[in-house]
């Protein structure tokens, strides 16, 4: 639901409009990456690794050559290796390359060794049973412990690599960033907070699994129809690692069945392009669940370390925040993840003037870590929100007052957005728009705050207690994102709206439909959105960090500004009045002076055949000119059962200024969304690995995700501010929902039966054995 | 061998192979509505309706279809002329990537077909096992409601 | 899914057919039931499928307070059926409404869960805890306890014999089910099915079987003498408790620890036994 302020009279933003794509997708039209029969593709399977870490002796593929149907085998002695990294990011690239297609060294259990072409499936599979491989196994890291200790086997010791930190010692990424004297005002502080929280490996599990299909158009050119976040970084990188120039390849990005940050990288594309380049025909890969889990890419599991300092009051001095991330076998978005840990949290409660934020980035034998919805600032505020709770309690004051005292409020800045940006320094920015003062009212009153908290009610075994926690994010990256929009009138007064933002099942297409129709004066049903394809749309970064409704949203606006401006010049003429005196709405021209009005279907007619012929149109970009955060409060009741240590989630309250939301019902699903995905992190899924690095519980069966009983129904409330640098006041929801629901639930744990729980996920055996230690 | 059956009320007389599961024959006949998201029954992408049932068809043999009215997503509404089912969906704001929506849906139509006024949470009972990752299901649950109450109101066809 | 050996699907017509035909195989034949395990394997090693949902034996009777199931009956069609739900007030129905998820439900069996026979499965824990009789024929007819036919190589059995029925027992008295698990629609972290009946206040019968320990279902036998005569109260479920803590066979797995599971199969034992009780005293 959506608190109403008196808002400025719009007629399509803030309106529930039918999801543009919705009738095709309810109906099931083959709309997504593998619904397209390509005739004659062949069937691509990859050859993982067995080996946490080895190299590969030799390798023989005549067997599975000889197999009828097998096409093409592809591994590490007949592709060129051309470093790279398969973070979909923009440029210069802030993650080191040091990814190759196939390398003769393999680096985690799931990695890629051989990739096979073959008419069939089972062909394919028999090719993969049949090539041969001889392995020197070298000795495994597997975990960041032991990647620094030492004399640790060096992971990365290829030559060519670019961009690692410190290769030798196994570190992808290191960042230290102080402002003011932290140790100090801690040392200073008369109270002081600890804690240190843990995030296992967590997979997205988009329902769809990563898939591709690469062909040729009439013309030779490569198309790659992609389940991606970043159709133009994958042909940026496709076109690096095929070593094709760029205007060779087309990427098609047709529905997504999510993504969540894991198609933000660039993993089957390039081999399924290589396999097609090789065999002169269309081929197809589909990851299998087990796949997905294994061989994708997984949130950094990260243990951080937030220490706090406050004054009697409840004024916080210092926060220092160390940041230990395991990026896995590749150091894709390590050192933007690590940044992110720092910057999406620090700021947030902008009162304390000494701050560190430090961390590093650890390669490891293990799966590789990648984007996911929060991208650091979940595994941030996990920690900042516990030894919020922490502090708290130690001062004697209430948790929500305590955030009150200390979070960033309009006109207020933070130095973190000047010192940390996107791998590099950020930019220097204040706070336009923050309703968190009401959302955390609105929020403790719906979750009955006082009323329940430290109230500690029983219920045979199971004991009941409240919790909360706070949160940040961002818009888009500041001076780095670009999106692109291009718009077009038709003749009959209706338009095209080409972006190349990608709805990946967001519901971007149908927000930014809206901004275009709010702005030319029509219903939303009068724009054809036409998104992600490289020959078609303009460029856009993707959709990730939180960016699409702010800064493609910003394009399309003014690309719409600049067709309004052409469409009441046309219209000026036609009635032969200045445009000054002319309005744009409800799908006509009107003269204020006069009165008299032509209809945009008369515009667009007059336009392309009657007088001074011309295409009414435009394209426009932004470049993300600040970041706005969206802020959230999150309340949480949960149930603990004392004799066994499962915990329900009985009542979850979460509320949000995403600024003005475009479309309310699709902003609050991305808030239930991403809190149901939180809730998921804090009771369920953690990928688990045999003592050789084997993922030994790849597949739903054993990895739970929460299913509708699990979960409460999640109140989701959002609070409009009106952002002003922000297309109609918007700015970003995707992520900042994915952020509450750890703190929250270990602080509400904390409430109903005084065990902290530091290490997600907070499964029945942990919460028992916590329960016990404490009861001795 | 050769199999009949119906599918969304189209006689259909398709050559299987034994071992093929049921979502690579519907999906081989046009059918692209039947996910794949797991392949082991876990996610419930690939659900369809078999004699009214909701079953998994990545699981099925496509042999076992031999006699069998098969539903797909295809065979309620278009989107010309939407189910009322398909219709709450949009209503509702239940679809976000959409790629869950197709068994969501048909698992909501054997639940009213058996049951047309449920609470929320029989609701909920009901698509348990059908994963989304993206909406949190409240929508979901909200859009199988509107639907109970469209058809409590003889606005199904 | 796609099992790749396989060249041949029969519909068999009844239990003689079905069995010539796996005979016919060697090994390399298998019944298709709900078709849920199979469908969920990668096995290479099949050559045909005999499906066996046409044989008849899809039915729910009673008969002499008996409720006999067809084992290709589905865990949904004996979730519906009025027999069913009666049987022993809806003791039944609660373990059987828990296992797996609605459309799974729809496909699988019951025939097929006692003959997978998972050791995290809850239905094998309730067959033990009821005393329910299989039937089975082979060579000839035969029956047996499920918790009797658990302990021979009863894979051996149903490789060259089709499992036709199941049958449940009267009993005077009331069961109880629990069942841990992570989420719902999960299998068990451990399972309790527990039965006792009432006589002038007293305990006259007990019936405990735990299963998911991770091993499968077993009987408690000591407990159900130990339970003999007592009468129900709260200290008798805390003593239950104890020594179900302390004696429960338990083990790790991936899942859950053995530490743990010892922990709460106490819970679980008395919470079964207890509510069972409660029931019984109606």
């Amino acid at each position: 639901m959506a608190v109403s302020v008196a808002a400025k009279a719009r007629d399509v933003v803030g309106q529930n409009v039918h999801k543009v794509d919705g009738p095709a997708l309810v109906c099931g039209k083959p709309l997504f990456t593998l619904d397209m029969d390509v005739p004659g593709a062949l069937v691509g399977k990859i050859l993982h690794s067995p080996h946490a870490h080895a190299m590969i002796e030799a390798i023989d593929t005549s067997a599975a050559e000889a197999i009828p149907g097998v096409a093409c085998i592809l591994h590490f002695g007949n592709v060129p290796r051309i470093p790279h990294t398969t973070a979909g990011q923009g440029w210069p690239e802030p993650s080191p390359y040091d990814t190759v297609l196939f390398d003769r060294k393999v680096r985690y259990v799931g990695d890629r060794v051989a990739a096979v072409a073959a008419t069939s499936e089972e062909a394919a599979d028999e090719a993969l049973r049949k090539i041969r491989v001889e392995y020197k196994v070298l000795p495994a890291v597997l975990s960041v412990d032991e990647a620094l200790a030492p004399g640790a086997p060096v992971i990365h010791d290829e030559p060519d690599a670019e961009g690692i930190y410190d290769a030798q010692r196994n570190i992808a990424a290191a960042v230290d960033i102080p402002v003011g004297d932290v140790d100090r005002a801690l040392a200073e502080s008369p109270v002081t907070a600890e804690a240190t929280c843990e995030i296992p490996y967590l997979q997205h599990t988009p329902i769809e699994p990563h898939c591709v299909i690469a062909y040729f158009d009439e013309d030779g050119r490569l198309v790659i129809r992609t389940s991606t976040q970043v159709p133009f970084h994958v042909r940026r990188i496709v076109a690096r690692v095929l070593a094709l120039p760029m205007s060779r390849i087309r990427v098609v990005k047709p529905r997504i069945g999510g993504g969540f940050g894991a198609k933000q990288e660039i993993i089957l594309e390039p081999v399924a392009g290589a396999l097609a380049l090789r065999t002169g025909r269309p081929v197809r890969i589909a990851y299998t669940r087990e796949e997905e889990f294994v061989a994708s890419r997984t949130r950094h599991p990260m243990r951080v370390t937030v220490k706090l300092g406050a004054g009697r009051d409840g004024t916080l001095r210092a926060i220092d925040m160390e940041a230990l991330s395991n990026t896995g076998a590749y150091g894709t978005h390590s050192l933007t993840v690590l940044s992110n840990v720092g910057s999406k949290t620090l700021p947030l409660y902008n009162k304390a003037r000494h701050l560190r934020f430090h961390g590093k980035a650890v390669y490891t034998n293990l799966p590789v870590a990648g984007a996911y919805r929060g991208y650091g600032a979940t595994q941030g505020y996990f920690a900042l929100e516990v030894a919020m709770d922490i502090l708290a309690e130690k001062l004697g004051l209430d948790p929500l007052e305590l955030r009150q005292r200390n979070h960033i409020r309009v006109g207020e800045t933070s130095p973190i957005f000047e010192k940390i940006g996107e791998g590099r320094e950020g930019k220097a920015q204040i706070v336009r728009s923050c309703a968190l003062p009401e959302c955390l009212r609105i929020g403790a009153e719906r979750i009955g705050w006082k009323r329940n908290r430290g109230r500690r009610r029983r219920e045979g075994p199971w004991a009941y207690g409240v919790g909360m926690a706070c949160a940040m994010q961002g818009s888009g990256i500041t001076g780095i994102d670009m999106g692109a929009a291009t718009i077009v009138m038709n003749e009959d007064g209706s338009f095209r709206l080409l972006v190349g933002a990608t709805d990946l099942g967001t519901g971007s297409d149908t927000v930014l439909a809206q901004i275009a129709a709010e702005a030319l004066g029509v219903s939303v049903d009068k724009v054809l959105v036409y998104s992600s394809d490289t020959d078609f749309t303009p460029f856009d970064v993707g959709a990730y960090a939180s960016s699409t409704t702010y800064v493609s949203g910003l394009a399309v606006l003014k690309a719409a500004e600049d067709v309004r401006r052409q469409i009441l010049d046309v219209a000026a003429a036609a009635l032969e009045e200045a445009p000054e005196d002319l309005e744009l709405s409800q799908g006509a021209v009107r003269s204020v002076r006069s009165g008299r009005a032509v209809t945009l279907a008369d515009v667009g007619h007059r336009a392309t055949y009657v007088v001074d012929q011309h295409q009414i149109a435009a394209t426009a970009s932004c470049v993300a000119p600040e970041s706005p955060p969206p802020f959230a409060a999150f309340f949480c009741e949960v149930a603990v059962d004392t004799e066994t240590g499962l915990v329900r989630v009985e009542r979850f309250v979460a509320v949000a200024d995403c600024g003005v939301a475009i479309h309310p019902k699709q902003a609050e699903g991305q808030l239930e969304g991403a809190v149901v995905q939180g809730i998921g992190h804090a009771l369920y899924e953690e990928m688990l690995f045999s003592g050789r690095g084997r993922c030994v519980n790849p597949s739903f069966f054993d990895y739970k995700i929460p299913s509708a009983l699990d979960v409460p129904e999640v109140e989701a409330i959002l609070v409009p501010s009106e952002e002003p640098t922000g297309p109609f006041g918007a700015k970003s929801i995707a992520e900042v929902g994915i952020n509450g629901p750890l703190p929250a639930i270990s602080n509400a744990i904390y409430d109903a039966v005084g065990i902290r729980l530091t290490r997600a996920p907070f499964t029945p055996e942990r919460v028992l054995s916590a329960l016990r230690s404490r009861t001795g | 061998m050769k199999i009949y059956f119906e599918l969304n009320g189209v006689p259909q007389y398709p050559e299987v192979e034994p071992g093929e599961s049921l979502l690579q024959l519907l999906r081989r006949l046009g059918m692209k509505s039947v996910k794949e998201g797991c392949g082991t029954g876990d996610c419930g992408a690939c659900t369809v309706l078999v004699d009214g049932r909701a079953v998994r068809s990545c699981i099925a043999f496509a042999a076992r279809a031999q006699g069998k009215r098969i539903i797909t997503l295809e065979g309620l509404g278009t989107v010309n002329d939407p189910h009322p089912l398909q219709e709450a969906f949009l209503d509702a704001g239940a679809v976000q990537c959409g790629f869950c929506t197709p068994g969501m849906i048909l698992v909501a139509y054997e639940l009213l077909s058996r049951h047309p006024d449920p609470t929320p949470e029989e609701v909920r009972t009901a698509i348990v096992g059908n994963l989304c990752r993206c909406t949190g299901y409240r929508k979901i649950v909200d859009a199988v409601m509107l639907a109970a109450e469209w058809k409590r109101e003889g606005r199904w066809r | 899914m796609r099992l790749t050996g396989v060249r041949r699907f029969h519909w068999a017509r009844d239990v003689e057919e079905a069995l010539s035909l796996l005979d016919a195989y060697h090994g390399r034949g298998a019944l298709l039931a709900g078709g849920v395990d199979l469908g969920r394997s990668a096995r290479t090693d099949l050559e045909g499928l005999i499906d066996i949902m046409g044989i008849g034996l899809s039915y729910v009777r009673e008969e002499d307070g008996r409720l006999r199931i067809g084992t290709t009956t589905t865990l949904t069609e004996i979730l519906e059926h009025p027999a069913a739900r009666r049987y022993l007030h809806g003791a039944l129905v609660e373990v059987l409404c828990r296992v797996a998820v609605p459309p799974l439900r729809n496909m699988a069996t019951l025939g097929g869960a006692v003959v997978s026979a998972h050791p995290w499965a809850d239905i094998p824990t309730a067959l033990v805890a009821l005393g329910a009789e299989a039937r089975w024929e082979g060579e000839r007819e035969e029956h047996a306890l499920v918790e009797e036919l658990y302990r021979q190589p009863f894979r051996a059995v149903f490789r060259r014999a089709v499992l036709t029925e199941i049958a449940l027992p009267p009993w005077n008295g009331a069961f109880a089910f629990e069942k841990l698990s992570r989420s719902a629609g999960d299998i068990a972290l451990l399972n309790a099915a527990c039965g006792v009946g009432i006589q002038d206040g007293k305990i006259a019968w007990a019936r405990v079987a735990v299963g998911a320990t991770p091993a499968r279902a077993e009987r408690l036998t000591w407990l159900e003498e130990a339970l003999q005569g007592e009468a129900p109260s709260d200290t008798l479920w805390r003593q239950v408790q104890e020594e179900v803590e302390r004696r429960a066979k338990v083990g790790d797995d991936r899942r859950a620890s053995a530490a743990w599971r010892r922990s709460v199969a106490g819970v679980v034992v008395r919470r079964a036994v207890a509510r069972a009780a409660e029931r019984a005293a109606r």
